[in-house]
């Protein structure tokens, strides 16, 4: 059976990109071993946020020129980074989530644990602040949660948004909604996850007629007059984003939603609407199998083997290899050395095994395994003992050459070269004339 | 003792992607969800069996727990175990009749007139809903009167004039209830110079019995047809079937969750979307015609674990003028004997319900399914006939 494309990771990277092609009308096919990473993600997208000396971006784009040359933006450039954000952001609504940004500016965000990131696309139930000043306008900040539940910690992120000297003079007020005040009847809350507390919600409470404005009181009684209210991510998955823009028209307040301890709500309702735009331009999603080998022949990859099938190989014209980094088990490694799990591609030389991380954790340095991935040449191909890979491209996580958390950068990589992959094998289509079949 | 017990659910890191796709946790508040049940659960089972829960008796095991595992957990086949081992299944009557569907088959066939009028009738049904629990709201299964290999007797001499010849494994349903599709397998394959044979004897893959407990039946059931695979594959190049739950169960659960060794044959069993996929790439295509219908499909669970659906889109695909619209990947919530079971009726109605929604909204001629059981459920929840796809294929030979 022979695709004209074939997308290896079913992540940010690998949908963007199998949108991308199914979209031009292409046949492609996306295979994926499992959830991707998008489960455990803030559904926010981070395009470039902090540089090497610690100090905050506030002009993404601009700040691309700057990079060393080997980072995968410097190969695009900024104008091609820019419009597959554009691309992913026109698809998203089409799916029905309008992310917003600032214009060119980056935004910051808060996390679960207080902290301020900065970033430049967000959901709209994620309340942005300025990336300057993230306490602008803020006198009273109300952090509350559901009784009972233990992947939100409102006090932990009250004492991480203190340590910031911006908010020295904002007045914090921890709360709990009791799961009695708003008619839910959990068996056992402390085991509830994001997930089930959505569900339970959904359940008891918001499928009722007065469900909103019971929660919605619950929440004013809770948050008293503050300027923002922040509430962990468990309201709902599928259109959590409109459930908080009616509470807060029934409350008059400003309300931010976190993503929590794993599952993410906002990064699965990015996953679900990114899997269901794939699937409405009729591409085929192939999920819980696992890409064992490539047939490579002259420089180019011709078919591959899976472990569900491994007697009746997949061939395409064009091959993208979105397996993700370390965690998403696209990169392995062991004592001594650093390896492609998936094909076996060159990676970037990884040195003595005792410079690939720092000694402490989180000291705040850089550890070298960060930029550990995939070399590829300025078309993003990979090399196989030296030799490119002419039809073969690779994006997202699986990438050497940049640091996704320390600079912030991991959603905007993963579109970016995504989308760039994908328009490759679009162009070499349209010049050349075979159609698979 | 140390070392005797398989650990590999410890590669869990509690992600709980498994809960975000399983239908029951979302249907059914007493069910906590796999991980919990299964890599969570395996833990303190080990410490004390007495923690085994009761809320392993709502998992329908249709994988998608193992589907969406990033960390290769069998989160499935760890809860079907720990409720084997802990004899947490409920065994009685009406356990036995749902799940001995060839024992059930060859006695209802004969008298199949009778049966089926009888089966329909309110009061019978009422009856096995007090009686036995089996849902009176539940439509059930129709039997047939010529079973599939009393019509296959009669035309096997015509299979045996061909050079090519596969092995087909009919399964239950078939057999005995309605032999439709197993006649089209026979028609296709012969437009592609392939022919039939049947295993001299074929007992139920298990898939039902594993369901419901009854393991050892399903391993003896499992070690006869490994047997007569070994037989039949000297004279064939394969074994094909054409129930997805059939084929996984085959190919896949015999040596993971029977123990039941397939090692000698595991590459030779194949889902018949498959085979004829591949022999459709190799050149082997058959003359089509078109074929003027707007279709619905139907992805059913054990064919995603299977890693089947690419080969039935391929099929669908190949066939000029059909349009063919894929479903959202949602489990219709039958689960072969579950949803039968009066305590299962609404849970397994409202995971359903996203599909037959769908269904109703896309105002299609037909919804197509490879799978028995999600054609039962999709027939009796919406408006649609539902067809086999190979019903399809066979439409469209010149």
């Amino acid at each position: 059976m022979k695709y004209n494309s074939i997308i290896i990771g079913g992540g940010l990277a690998g949908l963007t990109s199998a949108i991308r092609c199914a979209e031009a009308g292409l046949k492609t096919a996306l295979i994926s071993a499992g959830d991707s990473a998008l489960t455990f993600a803030s559904g926010s997208i981070d395009v470039l946020g902090i540089r090497q000396n610690n100090s905050l971006v506030q002009y993404p784009f601009e700040e691309i020129s700057h990079l060393p040359s080997g980072h995968p933006y410097q190969k695009l450039g900024a104008g091609q980074v820019k419009q597959s954000l554009h691309f992913f952001t026109g698809q998203m609504a089409k799916a029905g989530i309008q992310m917003s940004s600032h214009g060119q500016q980056n935004h910051s965000r808060l996390t679960a644990l207080g902290a301020i990131r900065p970033t430049w696309l967000s959901q709209p139930g994620t309340k942005a602040l300025s990336i300057a000043a993230p306490a602008a306008g803020l006198r009273r900040v109300a952090i509350i949660n559901i009784a009972g539940f233990r992947d939100f910690q409102p006090a932990l992120v009250a004492a991480g948004m203190k340590k910031h000297p911006e908010f020295a003079g904002v007045e914090f007020t921890v709360a709990d909604i009791n799961a009695e005040t708003v008619n839910i009847n959990a068996r056992n809350a402390y085991e509830l996850r994001s997930l089930e507390m959505a569900r339970l919600l959904k359940r008891d409470l918001f499928s009722q007629p007065k469900g909103l404005t019971i929660f919605a009181s619950a929440i004013q009684k809770a948050a008293g007059n503050a300027d923002l209210v922040v509430l962990p991510s468990v309201l709902a998955v599928e259109n959590g984003n409109e459930l908080i823009s009616q509470l807060e028209a029934h409350t008059g307040l400003h309300i931010c939603e976190l993503a929590t301890l794993p599952p993410s709500l906002p990064g699965m309702r990015m996953a679900n609407a990114l899997r269901q735009r794939y699937r409405e331009l009729g591409g085929l999603l192939l999920e819980g199998d696992e890409v064992l080998s490539g047939y490579f022949d002259n420089n180019k990859l011709n078919s591959i083997k899976t472990r569900l099938n491994p007697s009746m190989p997949l061939e395409a014209d064009h091959f993208i290899l979105a397996t993700g980094s370390f965690f998403s088990r696209g990169l392995d490694s062991n004592q001594s050395s650093l390896t492609d799990k998936t094909f076996n591609l060159d990676v970037v030389e990884a040195g003595q095994r005792e410079q690939w991380s720092n000694e402490r954790f989180l000291n705040g340095h850089q550890h070298g395994f960060s930029y550990f991935g995939i070399e590829t040449n300025e078309r993003f191909n990979p090399y196989q003992n030296g030799k490119a890979i002419t039809n073969l491209y690779c994006a997202g996580g699986v990438l050497g050459g940049f640091n996704p958390v320390a600079e912030a950068s991991a959603g905007g990589v993963a579109i970016s070269t995504g989308w760039f992959a994908a328009n490759q094998i679009i162009a070499q289509r349209s010049g050349s004339s075979g159609t698979a079949k | 003792m140390l070392n005797l017990i398989n650990t590999s659910f410890d590669n869990c890191i509690k992600c709980t992607v498994c809960t975000t796709r399983c239908p029951v946790a979302e249907a059914n508040p007493d069910y906590p969800g796999p991980k919990q049940a299964g890599p969570d659960g395996e833990r303190l089972r080990i410490k004390n069996p007495e923690l085994y829960d009761e809320a392993l008796k709502h998992c329908t095991n249709c994988k998608r727990c193992e589907v969406a595992c990033p960390s290769g957990v069998h989160v499935g086949t760890v809860i079907q175990l720990a409720k084997a081992k802990h004899g947490g299944f409920k065994k009685g009557p009406r356990e036995f009749m749902l799940s001995h569907t060839d024992l059930m088959g060859s006695l209802s066939s004969p008298a199949a007139p009778v049966v089926n009028t009888v089966t329909r009738l309110k009061p019978v049904k009422k009856l096995l809903d007090k009686t036995l629990g089996i849902d009176e709201r539940r439509t059930l299964p129709k039997y047939t009167g010529q079973t599939f290999r009393s019509w296959f007797n009669k035309q096997s001499g015509t299979q045996e004039q061909f050079k090519r010849k596969i092995s087909f494994f009919h399964g239950c349903f078939t057999n005995y209830n309605d032999p439709t599709v197993g006649k089209h397998l026979v028609s296709v394959l012969n437009a592609m110079n392939i022919g039939v044979s049947l295993m001299k004897k074929e007992k139920c893959c298990g898939v039902p019995l594993i369901a419901n407990g009854f393991f050892d039946k399903a391993r003896k059931n499992a070690e006869l047809n490994m047997n007569q695979f070994a037989r039949s594959l000297t004279e064939t190049e394969c074994v094909i079937a054409t129930e997805p739950s059939c084929t996984m169960t085959l190919r896949d659960e015999y040596p993971e969750v029977l123990d039941v060794d397939n090692s000698e044959v595991k590459d030779r069993i194949f889902f018949a979307s498959a085979f004829i996929a591949r022999e459709f790439a190799r050149g082997n295509q058959p003359d089509m015609k078109p074929v003027k219908l707007r279709v619905a499909y139907h992805s059913p669970c054990h064919l995603i674990k299977a890693g089947g659906v690419i080969h039935t889109m391929e099929l669908l695909n190949s066939i000029p003028g059909l349009e063919v619209i894929m479903l959202d990947q949602k489990c219709c919530g039958l689960s072969g004997t579950y949803g039968f079971k009066k305590e299962n009726y609404s849970t397994s109605q409202s995971i359903g319900q996203g599909i037959f929604d769908q269904i109703e909204a896309l105002g299609v001629d037909y919804v197509v399914t490879d799978c028995e059981s999600c054609k039962m459920q999709v027939e009796m929840n919406t408006g649609h006939t539902v067809l086999h796809p190979l019903t399809l294929l066979a439409q469209s030979l010149t």
